[in-house]
């Protein structure tokens, strides 16, 4: 009876002090974010501000849920549908933000930018991408650029410069070829990161107004101009510039090969310097894709940011935690670890890097987003899938074009 | 009355989990049939329906046409190699001999292990430049053999059978030890007293009698082979396009691509192919078996 007692007590005693806690946890709100920051340098990024908003809001407790990036993108369709959404998600400006605020699945942000309004501290460019139908959906965070990225030591050892040309940069290739050195890296496992070069090599060879226009559905790609487009990166791929296996690396392991020298070139977004060891990101530079037929270049700006889903449960802390992320204060302290570039015109460039990149898009004639940004996913998709037949079976490029025609006008006709 | 209340006891027991099987699989299957007669994405929101338009796109699709491709080499590999090795296997582990459960429970490991342990191996072994594989060809001086296995077009299907049978084997082996054990020791001995080789009392005593052992081995690899969609997933993660079979091909089309009035047609066909190879088979099987 006594044991039974104290037993009894002692139950009692734990199962009040877990209510208790529970009592204490549920006087906090609850903000819960998903993201698909799953590297590393990004993920501990955004975990600081996310710790610095919950020091200035103490009555949010705040959850962030990181998926990887391929399964985000897949997931996120049913987060916007049910009934229990995420308060803000992260995610990509342009088509790809549209169409789910054309679907009424998102909430306006219009009033939760510094000063009252989008343009008092965003770049009046990044509003069309971010808004749909006279409502602002995006918060845009950080944005970035693709480019060459080389390998410095090699060059500096075989003697080369930066080639401006795409004749030039075939000298390059050669040189590095002629020397054990994959000219070009590429980890074309999971598709997207031929889509660079889609996006470089088409708006290089046909202007960037013709790479928008084609990928929104106004070109065909039986054009005898995408053709050509696919005709030089088969050239490239024909004289071994590209590296032997391609398809068998991520992006990742391809990005090692630059770093241990034993590739000389990556065209690769800004973020292959989040996976750069850092005794060797002194060694990595960048510089524009060449041009082909005129002196002006496209670039690939991708900007991130969040939103927040209609469905939301705590709509009042998502757009606190919206208006903080927007800050500069805030934009400032994700973008400086990570050397990219903020949206908020108030945060100056952090670094000589971020300095470089920001003058390269600054010369730039014609902005894209990204191939599967500015594009349908299915047609993007289907897209990079051509590339890489295309790459691997060149004998076949007219019926590879014809498919993907096929598919274009299915895609776009609905 | 008290008949009554017994036989109505059963039902009460499986009445919980018959709801579950209706809700999670009966009902979805008869809702995927619906959904591919119409137009939807899989949000859900826009919903139209177009009658057999799905069908019809389907039937013209170079890229299903290639999936059912795909799917007729897994079943057909599913069939010829995992039946008669499992079946070698098991008469070998039947046998006495030192280490046999030691070397049976080795056999059975694969089995044992989840896709994604099998996709982080073998994508080990297929790395072209440093995997088992390739290593392991240019050692022996057969460099013209080391392929990009996993890369290339011509050789993905091949290399992602390759890990499937890998992963059947040991549950053929497993299907026909059990059926060994159930044939009568004395129909053996019996055979041997007449004078028969091991060959002959396999032929017409031991592998007859393994017929519903077979009849099931079949059956599994028929369905295995046309549902594989594990292996494509973890290894190619259904980016490879020229791997894709109609599970893969379902599943981009409606989570990928969002077409999931499409992705139902495909879910649709690849069920009815399904069912008909079994009916078939299991039909005639069971026919030979009764005349028997």
């Amino acid at each position: 009876m006594k044991k039974f007692m104290v037993f009894a007590i002692i139950c009692v005693f734990c199962v009040s002090t877990l209510f208790a806690q529970g009592v204490k946890e549920s006087a906090k709100q609850e903000l819960i974010i998903n993201s698909y920051m799953s590297d590393e340098a990004p993920k501990n990024a955004f975990a600081a501000v996310v710790a610095e908003f919950e020091r200035q809001n103490p009555d949010i407790a705040v959850t962030v849920n990181t998926t990887a990036h391929e399964q985000f993108k897949t997931l996120l369709p049913s987060w916007l549908t049910s009934r229990q959404a995420p308060d803000v998600v992260t995610w990509f400006a342009g088509y790809r933000m549209q169409s789910f605020a054309k679907r009424g699945l998102l909430e306006p942000i219009n009033d939760i930018f510094p000063g009252g309004s989008f343009e008092v501290e965003f770049p009046q460019s990044f509003k069309g991408a971010s808004s749909y139908d006279g409502n602002v959906y995006f918060m845009p965070q950080s944005w970035y650029w693709w480019a060459v990225y080389y390998n410095k030591a090699v060059f500096n050892r075989l003697g080369l410069s930066i080639p401006e040309t795409w004749d030039e940069f075939l000298a390059v290739c050669e040189v590095l070829k002629r020397n054990g050195v994959s000219p070009i890296a590429m980890g074309a496992k999971e598709t997207w990161t031929v889509g660079g070069w889609f996006d470089y090599m088409n708006s290089a060879v046909n202007g960037g107004e013709f790479h928008q226009q084609l990928t929104m559905g106004e070109i065909p790609y039986t054009d005898p101009r995408v053709r050509k487009t696919f005709e030089y990166l088969i050239d490239l791929s024909q004289r071994g510039y590209f590296q032997p296996n391609a398809t068998s690396y991520a992006w990742q392991e391809a990005a090692t090969l630059l770093f241990k020298g034993e590739a000389g070139m990556y065209l690769m977004g800004q973020f292959v310097f989040d996976v750069a060891p850092a005794d060797l990101k002194g060694d990595i530079d960048f510089f524009r894709f060449p041009t082909v037929n005129s002196k002006e270049y496209a670039v690939d700006t991708p900007t991130d940011g969040f939103m927040i889903p209609k469905n939301a449960r705590n709509k009042d802390a998502a757009k606190k935690f919206m208006a903080f992320l927007a800050t500069a204060e805030a934009q400032k302290m994700f973008c400086e670890p990570l050397g990219r570039l903020a949206a908020n015109t108030l945060v100056p460039p952090l670094n000589a890097e971020a300095a470089k990149g920001l003058e390269m898009v600054k010369g730039a004639s014609f902005a894209m987003q990204f191939y599967d940004r500015d594009a349908p996913e299915e047609m993007a998709a289907k897209g990079m899938n051509a590339i890489i037949d295309a790459l691997q079976n060149p004998a076949r490029l007219d019926a590879i074009l014809a498919a993907l025609e096929a598919d274009r006008v299915r895609i776009y006709a609905e | 009355m008290r008949l009554k209340k017994q036989s109505l006891v059963p039902w009460c027991f499986l009445a919980i989990p018959l709801t579950m099987y209706a809700i999670w699989v009966v009902i979805p299957v008869f809702q995927s049939m619906l959904f591919s007669f119409t137009h939807r994405d899989s949000i859900m929101i826009e919903t139209r329906f177009v009658g057999f338009a799905n069908f019809i796109r389907l039937f013209a699709d170079p890229q299903f046409h290639l999936a059912l491709k795909n799917n007729f080499v897994w079943l057909l590999c599913f069939v010829c190699i995992p039946i008669p090795v499992g079946l070698a296997v098991a008469l070998l582990f039947n046998l006495d001999f030192g280490g046999n459960r030691i070397f049976k429970t080795l056999y059975y490991i694969p089995m044992t292990l989840s896709f994604a342990v099998i996709g982080t191996i073998w994508a080990w072994i297929y790395q072209p430049d440093f995997g088992v594989l390739n290593s392991f060809l240019r050692a022996i001086g057969l460099p013209g053999l080391a392929k990009q296995w996993l890369g290339d077009s011509r050789y993905m299907t091949g290399a992602l059978v390759a890990v499937g049978v890998w992963r059947q084997i040991p549950y053929i082996m497993i299907l026909y030890i059990a059926g060994l054990k159930n044939i009568p020791i004395e129909l053996i001995e019996a055979a041997d007293i007449d004078g028969t080789s091991w060959m002959q009392r396999f032929r017409h005593v031991v592998f007859p009698l393994l017929g519903p052992s077979t009849i099931m081995a079949v059956t599994i690899s028929i369905i295995d082979s046309l549902r594989s969609f594990d292996i494509i997933y973890v290894l190619t993660n259904t980016k490879a396009r020229a791997a894709e079979v109609l599970a893969s091909y379902m599943y981009s089309s409606a989570f990928h691509y969002q077409d999931y009035g499409y992705g139902s047609a495909i879910a649709v066909m690849q069920f009815l192919i399904t069912f008909l190879f079994i009916v078939f088979y299991v039909n005639n099987s069971l026919k030979n078996e009764i005349q028997r």
